[in-house]
């Protein structure tokens, strides 16, 4: 995998992780959409190899498709995902199906949360969790 | 019908009626005690259909499979012993039911109070009938749950609350848990968890005997017993118990839950007697708590706390008789117990039913307010009269009778002892016997004797309606009929029930009058010792008082509270420590587990396998959106303002909508692009109502915290990927191979990734739009819900 790729997902987590633990609410919700991001994108990398095709079939199935994993590391250790050789032909499909139904829901949950936050400010007119908390007693 | 039939439907009854309750209570309204009692009558004959054979020597012994793996059936046996206990529950109970009619006041939850009542009675029932000890811990469990729920059933009184918490931690968690630890190590011993099998079977009994486990198992059950039957120190739950409401005073905590105890010491007589560690333990309690219990019920002021004293000494007789034993004749005292085991049923009911009039009429159950009331409570005064002293011993009502077994049980078991027991053991049961007379008196001089308190006590005040005299009277009636005509009880119940515990055939002849024997000499003793301290009295319950003051340390009391209350308080501390509020302290020992435990691991594991190949090459493209990705980020975290941050942050989500087209990723890198648009809009929308910014004041150490929390996070992030991009663990066979072959073949699809959402895995498609379609469903919710506020 990319070194530079690896190193943007974690700096991207390590944004995130240091938003989430901020009092302001908005700021949070920021911060929960970062990592998402840098999750998606390290799920997605996990299948991604040099030099392999979208996972889109062309032409007939009985051709070209078929076989694509296969061990190539010498200690005779798998991959988790789908490792370097000759006869790989197409990326993981299941790691994007699972991440393009991860961005969806992640669509569903930012709407909510920054709902819950607008509602927070009408009824209490702060945006601080800490004051909040103050104000439920 | 088949008696074992019967027996199951007394058990299940009163379970099924319980449940009824409140349905029939919007019938009969306030007459529901009624229903209650009526269903206590149809149990008592229920049970009574098995009497005959019992009576006649037989038991009854059903059982069905019902957890086979750990051998374990659901099992009756239905021995004299049972069937006495299962009489007085159901018996008591319709007395204490039609009582309940009148003492209740209708505008307390009485569909609640029978409810309780009515299970309490099924699980008493069910569990002097199991056959095996899982189901007699079930059975017991539940007597436990319920008392605790009729103890706190007035709930806005804290005193309530407090005894019935006391009762259930004591009782159930003290006692319970250890007797069914010791359940188990009878079982681990014996290999069965059924009780007549044990008990009939004489070749397992000295195998348990010679066991080196013998002790402790014996111990963990005693304890179990004990705790319930308010024996040692467990003692002090009873007096607190007392906040229940008077009719379940009566029945509950005096004639019959507080009798488990000793169904279980009677229970398991045949298994331990005979030895010296069941005649010290059981017959040494009983001994200590009858003295101390006696002693403590002299400085009572409250009646139903001087009955509660009463009744823990009381029972500590029959436990003290069930304990006496020899090698011999392993049990001495057993025939003495179980008659007093019944006789203490009926005059210390008729005597807690009579103080429920007295506090219902004078409104006070303070003896020092109380006085002279025999003039306007004739007929109340000559029950309280037959009650007290059928307790204090005196001929001719039932506990005379009993006393006069206990005595000649304590000389004989002195005598077989010898010296200096010969003298000890009949001494101190004497002086059990005096201190019972003692405090007997003072019921009825207290109360009824002596003169009116008229600054304390209502104008008028007159004997009850019929409701509450009639089982009242009926109880007391049963203390004179047992006492004149001993044979009745004797040969009906009690007989059977020594037989059940002997396991042999039994011929008991109790008599008023049985010519001039020993234990004559020492009831005539008690009774001139017992009037002697009846003159002390006062100064008794004063020295008591002072010590008590004087050494509040001394008390068993004193250290339960010190316990329960330092539990409570250093628990509320820990889980105050560990759940201060803020979001965040709950995120970082999240976050810092899930770094040790996948860290370490995957450290400690793989260790060799670094350095990895890595892949330094890059388009030069590619390093710019990397690098754009990380600057939208940053500035997301550090602009103050929220439009130029939510600026930076959507910019980053399509920045990684361009890292999925890198990735060989077309679906998500559409979906990403639309999905962030969206996300965008609603994120605009909303920061537009809220303030523009919010100043969070970040102090150094919370700065420095937060930044070696996310470095910490993200570096354990770069290292997984890196471990698991050189394919280190192991990995079950991939079904992405399935959906790629099949995937035109099946579907005529040749987007995979298409193919998968809406065709292979399309369920989860659909939990998605669930997903989508509750979030908006909770938008819309928290949106409308405003206008209702304002």
């Amino acid at each position: 995998m990319n070194i530079f790729l690896l190193l943007t997902i974690s700096i991207a987590f390590g944004i995130g992780t240091f938003l989430i633990l901020r009092r302001d609410i908005i700021k949070m919700i920021i911060g929960i959409v970062i990592l998402c991001h840098s999750v998606h994108m390290m799920i997605v990398a996990m299948g991604a190899f040099d030099g392999i095709k979208a996972p889109i079939i062309e032409g007939s199935p009985d051709k070209g498709s078929g076989i694509i994993f296969q061990d190539s590391l010498s200690d005779g250790i798998l991959a988790p995902v789908v490792p370097h050789t000759t006869e790989v032909l197409h990326m993981d499909p299941l790691v994007q199906a699972l991440v393009l139904t991860a961005i969806v829901i992640n669509l569903a949950i930012t709407a909510f949360l920054l709902i819950l936050a607008y509602r927070i400010y009408e009824e209490y007119g702060t945006m601080d969790a800490d004051e909040l908390r103050r104000l439920r007693g | 019908m088949d008696q074992s039939v019967a027996i199951i439907l007394a058990i299940f009854l009163p379970f099924i009626f319980a449940i009824l309750v409140p349905y029939v209570e919007k019938i009969f309204k306030h007459r529901i005690g009624w229903y209650a009692s009526f269903t206590a009558l149809l149990t008592f004959i229920l049970i009574a259909t098995a009497a005959p054979s019992i009576i006649a020597g037989k038991t009854i012994q059903y059982s069905v499979k019902w957890l086979p793996s750990v051998g374990v059936d659901f099992g009756i046996y239905v021995d004299g012993l049972s069937l006495l206990i299962a009489f007085l529950a159901s018996g008591i109970a319709i007395m204490i039911m039609a009582y309940s009619n009148e003492y209740m006041s209708h505008k307390e939850d009485l569909a609640a109070y029978y409810k309780y009542i009515l299970l309490f009675m099924g699980s008493m029932i069910g569990m002097v009938f199991s056959a095996n000890t899982i189901q007699l811990f079930i059975f017991w469990e539940l007597t436990s749950i319920t008392s605790f729920l009729l103890i706190g059933y007035w709930k806005h009184k804290p005193q309530s609350v407090y005894g019935a918490k006391k009762s259930l931690i004591l009782s159930s968690g003290c006692g319970g848990l250890v007797m069914f630890v010791g359940f188990l190590l009878l079982r681990s011993i014996t290999g069965t968890f059924d009780i007549p099998t044990i008990i009939s079977d004489p070749s397992m009994i000295n195998t348990i005997q010679g066991h080196e486990l013998f002790v402790i198992t014996l111990v963990f059950i005693f304890i179990g017993a004990a705790a319930k039957s308010a024996q040692g120190p467990f003692y002090i739950w009873l007096p607190n118990a007392m906040e229940a409401p008077t009719p379940v005073s009566a029945f509950l905590h005096s004639a019959t839950m507080v009798k488990a105890g000793l169904y279980l010491v009677a229970r398991v007589h045949p298994i331990f007697s005979g030895t010296e560690a069941w005649l010290i333990l059981v017959a040494g309690t009983g001994m200590i708590t009858m003295i101390g219990a006696g002693f403590l019920a002299l400085r009572q002021t409250d009646i139903k706390g001087l009955l509660a004293y009463s009744t823990i000494s009381q029972l500590a007789y029959i436990m003290t008789m069930y304990g006496y034993t020899t090698y011999q004749e392993p049990g001495i005292g057993v025939a003495a117990a179980t008659f007093h085991l019944l006789n203490h049923a009926t005059f210390k009911a008729t005597l807690f039913l009579m103080v429920g009039i007295v506090a219902h009429e004078a409104a006070t159950r303070d003896i020092r307010k109380l006085g002279g009331l025999r003039r306007e409570m004739p007929l109340t005064f000559i029950i309280a009269t037959i009650g007290a002293l059928a307790m204090a011993g005196v001929p001719p009502l039932n506990g005379f009778l009993s006393k006069e077994m206990f005595y000649e049980s304590s000389v004989m078991m002195g005598n077989n002892l010898g010296a200096p027991y010969t003298f000890i053991i009949p001494a101190v049961a004497v002086l059990g016997g005096v201190l019972t007379f003692a405090y007997s008196i003072k019921i009825i001089d207290g109360i009824f004797l002596g003169k009116r308190q008229d600054d304390h006590l209502p104008k008028k005040i007159h004997d009850p309606s019929a409701i509450m005299l009639a089982p009242t009277a009926a109880l007391a009636f049963l203390v004179v009929l047992f006492g004149v005509f001993p044979s009745i009880p004797v040969n009906l119940i009690i007989e059977p029930a020594v037989a059940g515990i002997l396991l042999d055939t039994v011929s008991l002849n109790v008599k008023l009058w049985h010519g001039l024997t020993p234990e004559l000499f020492m009831t005539v003793i008690t009774f001139v010792l017992g009037i002697l301290l009846y003159t002390k009295y006062d100064d008794i319950a004063r020295w008591q008082d002072r010590f008590n003051v004087r050494h509040p340390g001394i008390s068993i009391n004193y250290y339960y509270d010190k316990i329960v209350g330092n539990a409570t308080y250093n628990a509320g501390r820990f889980s105050g420590k560990f759940q201060v509020g803020p979001i965040k302290y709950y995120i970082i020992p999240i976050l810092l587990l899930a770094i040790l435990s996948i860290l370490v691991p995957v450290t400690l594991l793989s260790l060799e396998m670094f350095p990895v190949t890595l892949n330094f090459e890059i388009p030069p493209y590619e390093l710019i959106v990397f690098l754009l990705i990380i600057i939208t980020a940053l500035l997301a975290a550090i602009l103050p303002s929220y439009l130029p941050a939510v600026i930076a942050v959507s910019a980053m989500g399509f920045l990684v909508g361009i890292v999925f087209i890198f990735l060989l990723a077309p679906d998500l890198a559409i979906t990403q692009i639309l999905v962030e648009t969206l996300t965008t809009i609603i994120f605009v929308l909303v920061i537009a109502k809220v303030p523009q910014t919010f100043k969070e004041n970040i102090t150094k150490r919370i700065l420095l915290r937060d930044i070696l929390i996310s470095v910490t996070v993200a570096s354990t992030v770069f290292i997984i990927m890196l471990y698991a991009s050189q394919g280190i663990i192991p990995p079950f066979e991939s079904v992405s191979h399935y959906f790629l072959e099949k995937s035109v073949l099946l579907t005529g699809g040749h987007n995979v990734v298409n193919v998968i959402l809406v065709d292979f895995r399309s369920f989860d498609t659909l939990g998605e739009i669930a997903v989508i379609f509750l979030a908006a469903l909770g938008v819309y919710n928290l949106i409308h819900s405003r206008g209702e506020r304002k």
